[in-house]
């Protein structure tokens, strides 16, 4: 009984540790891979026209681990926007890691 | 008698008035967000949503208006989903979105960057 209750408990402080274990991120990496984001998220009050018309987000200083999970809801499809669900479809968690580690650092004006 | 020096004085007032009530409207709807957001928001995302308590925790300060009243809307509306976010989304009305979205987009924060 004890042990069982031990093996959970390791079980269990093993699974919290790996989750909040984030990929390192590089931003330099990231600066490479964010060509792909700049044609929006890099103009300054650019709109999007679909679905809807909005201003996209400034993501300049944004918390890396806001931005990798954002990506990560929007390859599940937890959040929806067709746009972003067809880019975070192409990245690995590594590259999500690094763009967010990209974006999250100094902002050059 | 001439009655123009006496108009004069009456169209500044009414310009000065206008101007004075314009103002204080600008500030009182930032003084209503900024009430709401330190009661509300800053408990999780900082002092002027510049301070996040977690790292997935989104800043706010200086956000785009728009995006942040689409952000609130949705989760209102429940197209966009949170557990805490959409329980605090569901009270506010159109107007106090309207309120906190000015409020934290003119906080200095977030930037565009290539």
């Amino acid at each position: 009984m004890r042990r069982n209750d031990l093996l959970a408990m390791s079980t269990a402080a093993f699974f919290l540790l790996s989750a909040s274990a984030w990929a390192d991120g590089d931003p330099a990496h990231g600066r490479a891979r964010a060509q792909m984001c700049e044609g929006c998220h890099g103009i300054a009050d650019y709109r999007t026209a679909y679905p809807e018309v909005y201003p996209v987000p400034k993501i300049g200083g944004q918390q890396a681990a806001y931005i990798v999970k954002t990506l990560q809801d929007y390859r599940t499809g937890a959040r929806k926007h067709p746009t972003m669900r067809g880019i975070a479809a192409t990245l690995s968690d590594q590259e999500m890691a690094d763009l967010a580690a990209y974006y999250a650092g100094e902002t050059r004006k | 008698m001439n009655t123009a020096p006496k108009r004069l004085p009456l169209v500044h007032a009414v310009v000065l008035c206008a101007a004075l009530t314009c103002t204080t409207a600008a500030f009182a709807s930032d003084e209503v967000g900024k009430k709401k957001a330190d009661a509300a928001c800053a408990a999780c995302h900082g002092p002027e949503g510049n301070k996040p308590i977690t790292p997935e925790t989104p800043r706010l300060a200086g956000q785009h208006y728009d995006y942040l009243v689409q952000a609130l809307t949705a989760y209102r509306k429940g197209t966009r989903d949170n557990a805490v976010m959409s329980a605090m989304a569901k009270p506010l009305t159109e107007n106090e979105i309207r309120e906190l979205a000015s409020y934290f987009s003119r906080q200095q924060g977030l930037a565009t960057k290539r």
